[in-house]
């Protein structure tokens, strides 16, 4: 042992309890150490959640702060439209929140939307590329895949031209999704960011019919972000009669402001998010409406929050029913005769697959039949150029297609999915493709080590209660807004509720618990000193968001 | 300024004037109100400490104990079977001569459960080597809140306020209150010798072998003996500054007393009754209140006893075995001074039991029916017939 002895001349100096003579840090206590605990940042399971691989997290937190500028430019980083997906993103962040077990999800969508109203409200604009770079690239399909490849291609400083079928930007945001959910304002407001970027945008050009596919040679890449066109049919007899219409037909018709008769009595067919758009618009326009779907309520694919919303403006729902026969009279709709059905064994998509029940059916009344069973794509234009399976266009997960100049991404090539699939697949395929042109290096982001539950230390959180989103009255009669966006105070105590899961915020417990003065603390980064660290790992234990990690020594 | 408090606030209040700067307790009753002040006193900004939630007794010592070793003025508050659950941490604050105060709410210890008074809890923790004192009013827990910081900071020991559930601590009077700027003269800041800190770490509670933990044991008793005189300076100081004294002990009413009866606690008050009443009659009694039971104010004793006929000495405790345990220390006390002095050994008020002055004065009548006493042990008002139901 080193250290000095001391010998005293008289008792009286003895000190009164044990107390080592001299300061203490030769004896490196570290070397009994066996565990090792290390600070190990870890990705928010929010994030991990997020198909367009947002930073929540980092957003929540300089929203916390104030910063919201700061906030939204975050959001920008990997999504153009948070004023879009605040309000109409399915928000899978939220169901991996931590937060959920303990007192309700963290209201991502709603910061998220509060911050890109924001910046709409603020003005807030968008940077324009350092650089222009000399590369032209078409992007064909003005929806939310092809919208978000062009902007952050054009965020990079490549020229790019939008080719969109139809007469405005949008795709689905503006031809698919009702008002209520998404006013066509805030979707303007969004896609003013693509031309402050200096995106050409050439609307009303089908590519393959109005402008020939060889004619996108020119450009040095191009992206295909069609979408689903077409609608699926029941293949029934006199399903083109009077009366009958594919749902997003008769979206497009409502968002475009067009008159719709649907008359007094209107059955929609289908259990998805159209289905339910198709419902509640209908019912705006005065009808009673009826759901028909084939399973129940469990195996619906629409967001939980919708058939709240749908059944809350009186929507009707007839689960386990199936359109057998539409009847019709003096060319025009009048009846459908239904088959009861009954759930069997699961299908390949783990739902209860629907099996006619033998003799059971019933017959409702209409004026009006909405068919939302399913899109499906349309791709024949670009068989010519890239390898096309079951209708859908074949790529790797980042976006490369059969041919290397084109990239491809959104439903067009996932089948049928989400707003935020699309943006993400968009963004993918623009990194690949800048990387491709400028001989960059592509390399996706290897995500770090998700937090787990175990991580966090949900002692450190007080209870506070999620927000409830505010709504406006009537709902289900008219066409503004239904869902008001939180309020302030609200906003607040969401952002007050993140628990940052995985990423330090310089709450100190580490550094206050160490029994060892191990940990220092200096302009807000701690260090452990591993000379002093015994491995206790109380650390660990005490850190409430799972940034620290240990390990056991190897030497 | 006087104000109308319970025994409980008088402590909280006293712990106010000190300028206690860690504060950690667990509740239990009849303890709660003692914390509860004095977390609204720091929530409020009346007390500038910090107040540590704690898991259990057990920890509640020990956060008071880091917080010594750190060289701040710390407090906790306690009972019965919290404060056994202190234990091994009473025995921690003494060897390494920590100065905290703690505040013990007698209450009888269980099972069966109990919260009534008696001093058994206390009592039990007689040879940890904290100095205990037993109070009597709520001025007198007030005044005493400061004395033992005073004592315990200059002997370099831990000291345990003792007062009696419910009788004191949920009872209100009236206590004349100061606060830390009429208290700093009495009561400097506290300044150890040694403390912990991350700029010199040393280590403390080093293993101590047989060559020198003999030693350390000595310097506690020897600091423990000088802890009476401490504690006498200590009184006197009080009185000089704030016209209020106690002693270690307190006589009343023994000039020409035959016998003198010992009580503690608030039995005391009682007592002083029942002894004027008895004087008025002609008889020749006196009473000797015990304050400080750690250290065993051994000299006071034998001086107050010293020459008398007959003591009887009421315990609100029981040991086991023995019988009360004042009673126990006080025939030590007055061995081999030649005293040959009958002492008349009473059992009284434990659980919570109401002492009366009949009782009191049925404790008398015995102690005068006979020369020498009757039994070892005198069990006063045991009911013969509920107990014989009980084990039928």
């Amino acid at each position: 042992m080193s250290g000095n002895k001391k010998t005293f001349d008289d008792v009286s100096q003895v000190p009164l309890g044990a107390v080592s003579a001299d300061d203490m840090r030769w004896n490196k206590t570290g070397t009994w150490r066996n565990v090792r605990p290390f600070f190990d940042p870890k990705t928010s399971p929010c994030i991990a959640g997020c198909p367009a691989g947002e930073n929540i997290q980092e957003y929540i937190a300089l929203a916390r702060e104030g910063r919201f500028e700061k906030a939204v430019r975050v959001i920008w980083e990997s999504n153009p439209f948070p004023a879009i997906c605040g309000r109409i993103c399915y928000h899978p962040c939220m169901d991996r929140c931590m937060r959920s077990e303990h007192d309700g999800a963290v209201f991502i969508p709603a910061i998220e939307r509060f911050l890109g109203d924001y910046a709409i409200e603020k003005k807030i604009k968008q940077n324009p590329p350092s650089k222009r770079l000399g590369f032209e690239i078409a992007i064909i399909g003005g929806g939310p895949a092809g919208l978000s490849c062009a902007y952050f291609l054009a965020r990079r400083g490549f020229g790019v031209t939008v080719f969109e079928a139809k007469e405005q930007l949008g795709g689905v945001l503006r031809y698919g999704i009702p008002q209520y959910r998404l006013p066509n304002d805030v979707l303007d407001a969004e896609l003013d960011r693509l031309y402050a970027l200096g995106v050409k945008i050439k609307t009303s050009t089908v590519v393959g019919k109005d402008m020939g596919v060889e004619e996108l040679s020119k450009y040095s890449a191009y992206f295909l972000g069609v979408g689903l066109q077409g609608s699926r049919r029941l293949n029934l007899e006199n399903e083109d009669a009077r009366g009958v219409m594919p749902g997003l037909k008769f979206l497009e018709a409502v968002n475009t402001g067009k008159t719709v008769d649907v008359g007094k009595r209107v059955v929609v067919v289908g259990g998805g998010n159209t289905a339910m758009d198709v419902a509640r618009s209908a019912r705006r326009l005065g009808a009673e409406v009826t759901v028909l779907y084939r399973r129940t309520r469990n195996e619906m694919p629409a967001i939980e929050d919708e058939v709240r919303e749908a059944a809350d403006e009186n929507v009707a729902f007839r689960f386990l029913a199936a359109p057998a026969e539409i009847i019709t009279h003096n060319g025009g709709v009048k009846e459908l005769r239904c088959q009861e059905m009954e759930l069997g064994l699961p299908d390949d998509t783990g739902r209860k697959r629907p099996v006619p029940k033998a003799g059971a059916f019933f017959t409702l009344p209409l004026d009006s039949l909405l068919v939302a069973v399913g899109e499906i794509p349309d791709v024949e234009s670009f068989e010519s150029i890239v390898s096309v399976s079951n209708g859908l266009i074949v790529t790797d997960e980042f976006g490369r297609t059969s041919n290397e100049k084109v990239f491809a991404g959104g439903d067009i090539v996932t089948g049928a999915s989400t707003v935020v699939n699309a943006i993400a697949r968009g963004r993918g395929a623009a990194e690949l493709i800048a990387a491709e042109l400028t001989d960059g290096v592509f390399d996706p982001k290897q995500q770090r080590k998700v937090v787990a539950i175990a991580d966090i230390n949900a002692a450190y959180f007080l209870h506070k209660k999620a927000a409830t989103m505010p709504q406006s009255n009537g709902g289900g009669e008219s066409f503004t807004e239904v869902n008001l966006g939180l309020t302030c105070d609200q906003v607040k105590q969401e952002l007050s509720r993140c628990y940052s899961c995985g990423v330090c915020d310089g709450c100190d417990n580490c550094w206050v618990f160490c029994p060892d003065v191990a940990i220092s603390r200096e302009d807000g980064v701690y260090t452990i000193d591993y000379d002093y660290c015994k491995g206790c790992l109380i650390c660990v234990q005490e850190c409430p968001r799972g940034v620290l990690a240990s390990e056991r020594e190897t030497s | 300024m006087k104000k109308v408090m319970e025994g409980n606030h008088a402590i909280s209040y006293g712990v106010q004037a000190s300028e206690v700067q860690v504060i950690s307790a667990y509740p239990i009753t009849p303890q709660t109100q003692i914390v509860e002040r004095l977390s609204e006193l720091c929530a409020g900004g009346e007390l500038d400490a910090k107040f540590i939630k704690v898991e259990s007794e057990h920890s509640a010592m020990a956060a008071v104990i880091g917080a010594s070793a750190a060289g701040a003025r710390a407090f906790t508050a306690t009972s019965s079977q919290g404060l056994l659950l202190m234990h091994e941490m009473l025995h921690w604050a003494v060897g390494a001569r920590l100065p905290v105060v703690l505040a013990n709410v007698n209450r009888a210890v269980g099972p069966p459960w109990n919260i009534w008074t008696d001093q058994n809890d206390s009592l039990s923790q007689r040879d940890t080597g904290m100095l205990q004192l037993y109070c009597e009013s709520n001025q007198e827990v007030f005044d005493t809140v400061l004395q033992a910081y005073r004592i315990g900071e200059k002997v370099m020991l831990p000291v345990m306020l003792v007062l009696d559930a419910f009788f004191l601590s949920h009872t209100s009077e009236i206590v004349d209150v100061f606060g830390p700027d009429e208290a700093r003269e009495y009561l400097p800041p506290y300044r150890p010798a040694e403390s912990l800190s991350p700029e010199s770490p040393k280590a403390f509670g080093n293993l101590t072998g047989p060559d020198n933990y003999y030693e350390l044991r000595y310097s506690i008793f020897n600091d423990m003996q000088r802890a009476i005189d401490v504690a006498k300076e200590a009184d006197d100081e009080f009185e000089r500054l704030f016209g209020r004294r106690y002693g270690i002990v307190e006589e009343y009413r023994t000039d020409g007393a035959d016998t003198i009866l010992v009580t503690s606690g608030t039995v005391t008050s009682t007592a002083r009754e029942v002894v004027d009443e008895l004087r008025d009659a002609g008889r020749a009694v006196g009473l000797l209140k015990m304050r400080l039971f750690r250290p065993f104010p051994t000299h006071e004793v034998r001086r107050v006893l010293g020459g008398r006929r007959k003591v009887a000495v009421i315990d609100r405790n029981i040991g086991f075995g023995v019988g009360g345990i004042f009673a126990q220390e006080i025939k030590s006390a007055l061995w081999g001074v030649g005293e040959h002095l009958p002492l008349f050994s009473f059992i009284a008020g434990i659980g919570g039991r109401d002492v009366t002055p009949d009782v009191i004065k049925e404790i008398m009548d015995i102690t005068d029916s006979s020369e020498m006493p009757t039994e070892e042990v005198y069990w006063i008002g045991v009911k013969d017939e509920q107990l014989s139901y009980l084990t039928k």
